[in-house]
């Protein structure tokens, strides 16, 4: 990647406070500590983990639709954490995102018609007569027919409502889209039509997602690069390829080995115990709890993200094991 | 908005009845010639004549002239001042919904003060404070009122406020007010038009009342509350004196009723009315003799068709037969829609009430070697079978446990359902099934609540409480879809371990539409589509060599079948295109062909059977399978 990166996040930090444990006091819950990345223009990031390593919130943070800390983060030359409301909002052209929820992510009330036009109205594009013609495009570059507009979500399917969302994400050109678990909930032949509509859309018009998803294959599929996190910290980052098969982390390498397989035989790493809760974390490295290969010394230092080949990363301090 | 064309039909009957009710006294001047405070001392408590069609009241008033121009009275102050209620309290339940912070507080912070006191008590109090008439009323109605629509904006918009397309307007950058006012408002209308019903039907009620006191509208003026003061000292002399503006009242509140809930109905997009959704469809008997002669098969569905109660609808499920062995899991795969839930819950007789069973049997071996037909017990005895012979776990297992009981209560509960044991019996029953399932400290965390467990703890909690009758059949739809791929890996072992040292032979059905976990679990493979069984065999066989093109769709749309492919690199999946055929739309022949990658002129023609392998091991619904017969190609007396 010689090209300026296109995002490019330091140490982005985020935590929620829970009540109050003292009179005085609130409790927080850190859910990302320092995750650092960046994402070339036409790049793909893989974003995988276990539910509540913070993969969400990591895309919500970078789109600002909640509050985040980060020492660096900017987006196309512009600075995300000094912008105005007003940039910002122009800024939303650039970056949009896609929900895992066909059902959620559409409001029942819009006709099709009108959800692509809010896009379109957000940013005055298209206006009067060049509406029609773009909407018609819109809905045809994600492979539903144009009689579609005029009707409202609930006559359509899980993947149609989602080629929808695709559709809406897509609908102001943006250079960046997040994808939250975005065909996570759609059924296997119709989850391949869109990812293969993604894939036609990266070679087409050279957009840069970020994809977030629990299912490996699926992420190392669309992705030039995977990033692994595990209760908010980045265990393992590199070509995707290389992390999925010759991962260098434990976590990794046991994710891997769990996901069942049509073609694999199966030898499952087995993980002991649950993930701990975000409130009383594991002292050095996170992970150690669960690590079939952790040492007295996994308890003293947090692992640092260490060169393991070309592009590729591990947070683990034994490099001797994988 | 509405065109008078796609007015929508439910709304007629209730709109016309409503605008009649407030057109009517506005009408007064057109009806009657009567001023309704011209007194006629001489003709007081006069009987109905054809001059004055009500009669007259204790004053020789014309009460047909007093009921409508007081219908006037008591309409404008309760709708004015619920509509002035209904602005005040939406905008004040959005900006705090919406802006959250400091307008949050203010939100409910004030409506806490105003709902603090009983409504009568605080108009009295303004009431007297600022002496009577009309206008005190609306304003002390409004006040009185604003802070329920509050409430009622405030919830509703913070759960719409959470959705996805609120946050995706966000993320494109709509502006807030355009948010607020497009999106959030109109999600909210529903509960607000019910509210907005209430409102004014108690305003009208709390309007009469304070008239009735005299603290209301001032005399002469007509309203229906000082024509209930008026008549009630002669209530027993003339009784329809009272009857006439109690009347007025009750029809105008059922009115708005009425309308409101036909409203309510109509805004919702799904149009959906929401009755006799949940009962469950009354089996059907039917004369036919159950046999399972293997004593191994603990349950057969034998050309099961189901249909939805329509008239003239297609069948959900065309024809599914499946053989359940003891010590043998079947699983049952395919896309959302094809038909795996309804055909698992017609084996436990929980259809949905708009489904009917109209062919094919289901039969089931008890524990005690009976053998049922449970297409026609009644609703009691498949009661008692679910409890004792069948049980089932599903995908997310905090929507099937109570979240405000303890587990140790639930599993108590469950166990002396169906089996008298004392509590402290039933309590170590559920501590060793805890353990069984593999929970570590049993006996602690038998006391937790539902939430403060992770997903994959819950569902060996709902495996342990299924298994606590020692079912012959357990059905588990899509149990480890809502779980991390590592838990997943856990919760299949565990099954697997369960069915091997369950004493008499557990026999588990599998629902899922993940094909790898699908490959980790069962012993035979039943592939759905479209309400069909497509193909059926060994897992093994199945899902290495599929001779269905649905099956070798399904397997090939699979990227972690094609561990070479990148998009990076420009490839693409190996997808097929389409998306399953709705029950009524199924295509003639075979309802595949239409997505079928090697589908030939006589697909259409030709609704392919399950023709079995010669060894019976497997079947396949399809023309160009190995296993159909020579020459189905050519002669077409199975012609749709
Ligand atoms: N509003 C909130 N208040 C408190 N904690 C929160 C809130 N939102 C998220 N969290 C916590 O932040 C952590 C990370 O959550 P996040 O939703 O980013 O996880 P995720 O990786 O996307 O998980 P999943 O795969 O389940 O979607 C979790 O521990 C979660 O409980
Ligand atoms: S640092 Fe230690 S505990 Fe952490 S992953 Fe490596 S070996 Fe395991
Ligand atoms: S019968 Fe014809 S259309 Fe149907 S699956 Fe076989 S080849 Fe395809
Ligand atoms: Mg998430």
């Amino acid at each position: 990647m010689t090209a300026a990166p296109l995002l490019d996040v330091r140490n982005l930090k985020k935590s929620y406070s829970i009540g109050r444990s003292g009179l005085f006091s609130k409790r927080s819950l850190k859910v990302l500590h320092d995750v650092s990345f960046s994402v070339a223009p036409g790049e793909v990031l893989g974003l995988v983990g276990e539910s509540g390593s913070g993969k969400s919130t990591i895309g919500r943070a970078i789109l600002r639709l909640i509050e985040s800390q980060s020492d660096v983060m900017r987006f196309d030359g512009q600075d995300l954490n000094s912008i105005s409301p007003v940039r910002m909002r122009s800024l939303r052209k650039q970056m949009q995102i896609i929900f895992q929820d066909p059902y959620a992510s559409l409001d029942p009330r819009k006709t099709i018609r009108a959800v692509l036009s809010e896009a379109l109205d957000a940013h005055g594009l298209h206006k009067g007569a060049a509406r029609v013609p773009r909407l018609i495009e819109l809905v045809t570059l994600v492979g539903l027919d144009p009689s579609f507009l005029d009707r409202r979500p609930h006559e359509f399917s899980g993947g149609q409502r989602q080629r929808i969302g695709i559709a809406r994400a897509l609908a102001v050109e943006p250079s960046f889209i997040v994808c939250d678990e975005a065909v996570s909930a759609l059924d296997v032949s119709i989850q391949a039509q869109v990812l293969n509509l993604l894939a036609d859309l990266r070679a087409k018009t050279g957009v840069s997602l970020m994809f977030i998803s629990h299912d490996l294959s699926v992420v190392r599929y669309i992705s030039d690069r995977v990033m692994v996190l595990y209760l908010g910290r980045v265990m393992e980052v590199g070509p995707a390829d290389q992390v999925h098969f010759s991962p260098k982390h434990p976590y990794t390498a046991a994710l891997v080995s769990a996901e069942p397989s049509l073609h694999r035989e199966n030898r499952r790493i087995r993980l002991t115990g649950e993930i701990p809760s975000p409130l009383v974390l594991p002292s050095g490295c996170i992970f150690r709890s669960r690590c079939p290969y952790a040492q007295p010394a996994c308890a003293e230092t947090v692992p640092p993200l260490q060169t393991v080949g070309d592009q590729h990363q591990s947070a683990c301090l034994r490099t001797d094991i994988l | 908005m509405m065109s008078v064309r796609n007015f929508p039909k439910r709304m007629i009957l209730p709109s016309l009845f409503l605008a009649a009710l407030i057109i009517i006294p506005f009408a007064a001047p057109l009806i009657t010639a009567d001023d309704p405070v011209k007194i006629a001392v001489r003709y007081r408590l006069a009987a109905p004549d054809l001059e004055h069609w009500l009669g007259r009241d204790e004053f020789g008033r014309d009460r047909l002239a007093r009921v409508l121009y007081g219908g006037q009275v008591s309409l404008t102050v309760a709708f004015v001042a619920t509509t002035i209620a209904c602005i005040i309290g939406t905008l004040f339940g959005l900006v705090g919904a919406y802006f959250r912070g400091p307008s949050e507080f203010v939100t409910s912070r004030l409506s806490d003060i105003v709902l603090c006191f009983p409504p009568i008590l605080l108009a009295l109090l303004v009431v007297t404070l600022f002496g009577p008439g009309s206008v005190t009323l609306v304003a002390v109605l409004s006040v009185l009122y604003f802070p329920t629509f509050a409430r009622i904006t405030f919830s509703e918009a913070l759960r719409v406020t959470s959705l996805d397309f609120v946050e995706a307007s966000r993320a494109l950058g709509t502006p807030s007010y355009r948010i607020v006012l497009g999106t959030v408002l109109p999600n909210i209308a529903g509960p607000l038009s019910v509210q907005y019903s209430l409102t004014a039907a108690a305003a009208i009620t709390i309007e009469s009342g304070l008239s009735f006191l005299g603290l209301g509208v001032v005399p002469p003026a007509p309203s229906w509350g000082q024509m209930i003061r008026g008549a009630r000292q002669f209530m027993n002399q003339d009784p329809l004196g009272i009857m006439i503006p109690c009347a007025a009242l009750v029809l105008t509140i059922y009115a708005i009723n009425f309308f409101c809930d036909r409203l309510r109905d109509t805004l919702d997009p799904k149009g959906t009315s929401g009755s006799s959704m949940d009962e469950v469809s009354k089996p059907k008997s039917r004369a036919n003799a159950p046999t399972i002669k293997d004593p191994d098969v603990v349950a057969v569905i034998n050309n099961l068709r189901l249909e939805t109660a329509h008239f003239g609808t297609p069948a959900v499920i065309e024809d599914v037969s499946l053989t359940l062995r003891a010590n043998q899991c079947t699983a049952l795969v395919g896309e959302s829609g094809s038909g795996k839930s309804l055909s698992s819950l017609a084996l436990m007789g929980l259809l949905p009430g708009a489904i009917r069973q109209v062919g094919g049997t289901l039969q089931l071996r008890r524990k005690s070697d009976e053998v049922v037909d449970l297409g026609f017990l009644d609703a009691r005895r498949l009661e008692d079978i679910r409890g004792n012979d069948i049980a089932m776990i599903f995908q997310e297992p905090m929507t099937s446990l109570n979240p405000i009981h303890k587990i140790s209560d639930q599993m108590i509960e469950a166990i002396t359902a169906h089996r008298p044991m004392s509590k402290s019996d039933a309590r170590a029953h559920a501590i060793a099934l805890l353990k069984r399932v593999g929970m570590n400290d049993a006996e602690r965390r038998i006391d937790s609540y539902p939430d403060q467990m992770s997903g994959g703890m819950r569902q060996r909690v709902m495996i342990g409480m299924a298994l606590s009758c020692e079912p012959r059949l357990l059905i588990a739809d899509e149990p480890t879809t809502a779980l991390d791929v590592t838990i997943q890996a856990e919760i299949i072992e565990l099954l697997q371990t369960l069915r091997q040292d369950q004493g008499n032979g557990l026999s588990l059905l599998f629902i899922s539409h993940n094909l790898g976990v699908v490959a980790d679990i069962a012993d035979r493979v039943a592939v759905m589509y479209s309400g069909l069984i497509v193909e059926e065999g060994p897992a093994a066989q199945i899902l290495r060599d599929p001779h269905h093109p649905y099956t070798r769709a399904l397997i090939e749309s699979m990227p972690s079948s094609h561990e070479e492919l990148n998009s990076a690199r420009g490839d693409r999946l190996p997808a097929i295109s389409g998306t399953p055929p709705l029950p009524s739309a199924r295509p003639s022949g075979c309802t595949f062909r239409d997505r079928c990658p090697i589908a030939l002129p006589a697909c259409a023609h030709i609704r392919p059977a399950l023709y079995p392998s010669a060894d019976g091991e497997r079947a396949v619904r399809c023309l160009r399978a190995p296993e159909a017969p020579a020459g189905v190609m050519n002669h077409q007396t199975e012609a749709a």
